[in-house]
C-alpha cells in the first residue's frame, strides 16, 4: 500500500475528523445500548404564578421521563376557584423528545393563588 | 481530500486550504435546503440512535465508493480513499454543528440526544456534498493530472457507475424523504398514477443517460446499443428505488405504514432519486 502524501494541515484535519467521527459513533452506540424500552412519559410541573398586566402567568415545565418521543402533546391546567367557575389554561407541544424538558406558560384571568391549580397531560401521539 | 499533485512531495498548505473551502462550499450548496427543514431537525430524536448509526454507516460506504470511483485522486489507493472519507464525514459534522448553532437549532440547554440527532442527520448530506464539491467544483487545469483522470474515467465500470448513481440519488432523496409531503402524496396516489410515475422515471433515466447529451455522458455510457440502453436504464432505476426505500426507512417513513403505502412512497420518491442517479452520475467528470 502506498503511503498517502499529506501536509501538516491535512493531517490535522484528518485527526480532528477521526476524533469527531469516532466520538459520534461512540455516543450513538452508547445511546442505543443505554436506551430503555419505556414508552414516552410526559409529566408537567407548575411554578409560582406572576401578574402580567391583566392576566396571571403560571410557568409549566414538561419533562419526558420515557425512552420514546411524544408528538402532539396536549396539556391543560385547571384553576379551581372556591365558589366560582373553574378556569382552564391549555397548550400543545409539537414534539417532546425522550428525556427532554420544555418550558411553557399558561395564563389565567384570576389570581391562581386564590384557588388550586391542577395540571394534566391530556394526550400525546407516537411520532 | 488532498489535492492532485503528480509529484511525490506533499501539496502546499494554501492548496489544501482551497480544497477544503471548495468542499465546504459544495457541502453547503447540496445540503442547505435540509438545514432549513423542520422535519429533518426532528428526525434525529424520532428515529433513535441505532438507526442514526446505520445512516452514518450507509453514508460512509457511499463516501468510500464515491471517493474511490470519482474522488480527487487520480491514483487513489485505499488508505487515501479512507482518509478522504473520514475527513469528509468529520467536516460534515463540523459544518452541520456550526450552522445549526448559528441558525439557533442546537443549544447547550437541549438534551445530548436531541443535539446529536440533529447534527448527525444534517451532517450526512453535508458530507456527501463536500465529497462531490471537492471532486467536481475544482478547476481542472493540470494537464498531466487531467489526462490521467480522464483515462481513469473511461475505465469506470458498471459497478462504479452504480455507486456514483447511488450517491446522486442519496443527495436528492435526503432533501425530500424527511418531509410529510412524501406520505401525503403516497396515501393519495392511485395505482395508475404510480405506474405513470414509474414510466416517467424510466423515460427520464433513459433520456438523461442516452439521449440529451449531458456534458461528459459519452464517457459513461455507450449510445446506440439497445441492450446497453435497456440494461443501463433499468439498473439505474433499480439503484434509485433502492436508495429511495433505504432513505425513507432511515427517516422513519415506513413506520406503521401499509405495504402499499410504503411502495407508493418509494415510487413517489423514486422520481427524485432517478434524477439524482442519472444526472448525478453525469456530473462526475
Amino acid at each position: 500500500m502506498k503511503k498517502p502524501r499529506k501536509n501538516w494541515l491535512e493531517w490535522v484535519i484528518f485527526a480532528v475528523s477521526l476524533l469527531l467521527v469516532l466520538g459520534m459513533a461512540g455516543v450513538l452506540v452508547w445511546e442505543s445500548f443505554s436506551l430503555g424500552k419505556k414508552e414516552a412519559d410526559p409529566e408537567m410541573e407548575l411554578g409560582p404564578s406572576a401578574a402580567h398586566g391583566d392576566y396571571f402567568a403560571v410557568p409549566a415545565t414538561v419533562v419526558n421521563r420515557g425512552d420514546g418521543t411524544a408528538a402532539s402533546v396536549q396539556l391543560e391546567v385547571l384553576l379551581k376557584l372556591p365558589g366560582r367557575e373553574t378556569e382552564k389554561g391549555e397548550f400543545q407541544l409539537q414534539y417532546l423528545p425522550r428525556h427532554a424538558t420544555r418550558h411553557a406558560w399558561v395564563t389565567f384571568r384570576h389570581d391562581p393563588r386564590e384557588g388550586k391549580l391542577e395540571p394534566r397531560v391530556l394526550g400525546y401521539q407516537k411520532p | 481530500m488532498s489535492p492532485m499533485n503528480p509529484s511525490s512531495s506533499s501539496p502546499p498548505v494554501v492548496q489544501s486550504l482551497r480544497e477544503y473551502a471548495r468542499g465546504i462550499a459544495g457541502g453547503l450548496m447540496f445540503s442547505l435546503p435540509l438545514l432549513y427543514t423542520m422535519e429533518v431537525w426532528w428526525t434525529g430524536f424520532v428515529v433513535g440512535p441505532a438507526r442514526l448509526l446505520l445512516y452514518g454507516g450507509f453514508t460512509f460506504v457511499l463516501l468510500l465508493g464515491y471517493n474511490h470511483y470519482a474522488g480527487m485522486h487520480e491514483d487513489s489507493c485505499w488508505s487515501e480513499v479512507l482518509i478522504d472519507s473520514v475527513e469528509e464525514l468529520g467536516l460534515g459534522l463540523l459544518v452541520s454543528a456550526g450552522l445549526l448553532f448559528l441558525l439557533g437549532r442546537v443549544s447547550l440547554e437541549a438534551s445530548l440526544d436531541d443535539t446529536i440527532g440533529k447534527i448527525v442527520v444534517e451532517a450526512m448530506t453535508v458530507a456527501i456534498g463536500i465529497s462531490v464539491g471537492t471532486g467536481q467544483l475544482g478547476v481542472k487545469t493540470e494537464d498531466a493530472g487531467a489526462g490521467k483522470r480522464r483515462s481513469l474515467r473511461e475505465e469506470i465500470r458498471f459497478g462504479g457507475q452504480l455507486v456514483i448513481a447511488g450517491c446522486g440519488a442519496m443527495l436528492f432523496a435526503a432533501n425530500i424523504a424527511p418531509t410529510q409531503e412524501v406520505v401525503v402524496i403516497a396515501t393519495n396516489s392511485s395505482i395508475a398514477q404510480l405506474l405513470g410515475l414509474m414510466l416517467l422515471s424510466l423515460l427520464i433515466t433513459a433520456l438523461i443517460l442516452y439521449y440529451i447529451e449531458f456534458a461528459g455522458s459519452d464517457r459513461f455510457v455507450r449510445r446506440g446499443d439497445l441492450t446497453a440502453v435497456v440494461v443501463g436504464t433499468f439498473a439505474s432505476y433499480a439503484v434509485s428505488l433502492a436508495t429511495a426505500a433505504a432513505v425513507l426507512w432511515l427517516f422513519g417513513r415506513f413506520e406503521n405504514a401499509a405495504l402499499i403505502t410504503a411502495v407508493a412512497e418509494t415510487i413517489d420518491l423514486g422520481l427524485a432519486t432517478t434524477l439524482g442517479a442519472s444526472a448525478g452520475r453525469l456530473l462526475v467528470q
